[in-house]
């Protein structure tokens, strides 16, 4: 498969993986960590949507499904598609806890994304472009406009019914 | 070619911290640092203790964030030197 295409690809595929599951997993719902409050209220003040805040606090301060994806991919590539994606999980567990985040979104998301690449890997798909994939999806929501993507965030939360109750 | 785009995302991200307004949107973008190192990590060194560096690296980063952000909270009232 050719490259760009594939990684362009990749990054829908690895973007909509982690703001499915994060916001199944009610992060846009509550800051789950102290720190991720405090990023959400800036971005709330600088013209933002409060739980699409809370949702980039979260993906910050403790390694949730984007971290799992990207952990994986890595695991994946440099190990080897199953069993390097259930390591990846394992090690993102034990992240989860050191940050104090009692959830699961990081090890639903290194599990989720080692099957996509499993099965992907039948059409041409490698899991190196799921790598550069997940960065380009990162940057979508935090690098280039973070206010336009916490509205985003903070709408899909509402249509899945994760939106937050603090004001 | 793959670390190119990455290398190109960190050049990006790294202008883009300079030019933030504030310390909390400055961490978003050091976050997205974050992300393109611990793949540039695992894609240059292509063995299975590179992926160990790559997630230690990463989970490490994040716990730093965590406290950076916690205690940004507690240093509203600082003095800024102008």
């Amino acid at each position: 498969m050719n490259e760009i295409l594939g990684i362009i690809l990749a990054a829908i595929i690895s973007w909509f993986n982690f703001v499915l599951i994060d916001t199944w997993m009610g992060l846009p719902e509550s800051p789950g960590v102290k720190g991720a409050e405090i990023i959400g209220r800036s971005i709330q003040k600088r013209g933002g949507n409060l739980a699409g805040g809370f949702f980039q606090g979260n993906i910050v301060c403790s390694p949730d499904a984007s971290a799992g994806t990207l952990l994986a991919s890595i695991a994946c590539f440099t190990i080897g598609t199953p069993e390097g994606g259930l390591i990846a999980a394992v090690l993102v567990y034990f992240g989860n806890r050191l940050c104090a985040d009692p959830g699961y979104a990081g090890t639903t998301g290194a599990l989720s994304i080692t099957a996509i690449i499993y099965l992907t890997s039948f059409i041409g798909f490698k899991p190196e472009f799921f790598i550069v994939g997940m960065v380009l999806a990162i940057l979508t929501i935090q690098g280039l406009y973070q206010t336009g993507a916490s509205r985003l965030l903070g709408k899909l939360a509402q249509k899945m019914g994760r939106y937050t109750k603090i004001s | 070619m793959l670390i190119e785009i990455l290398g190109i995302i960190v050049i990006i991200m790294a202008l883009r911290t300079l030019l933030a307004q504030n310390r909390e949107e400055r961490l978003l973008c050091l976050n997205v640092i974050g992300f393109s190192m611990s793949a540039i990590i695992g894609l240059y060194i292509q063995t299975p203790f590179g992926a160990i560096i790559a997630i230690t690296f990463f989970v490490t980063s994040t716990l730093s964030s965590n406290a950076i952000a916690y205690s940004l909270g507690r240093v509203k009232e600082e003095i800024m030197v102008k």
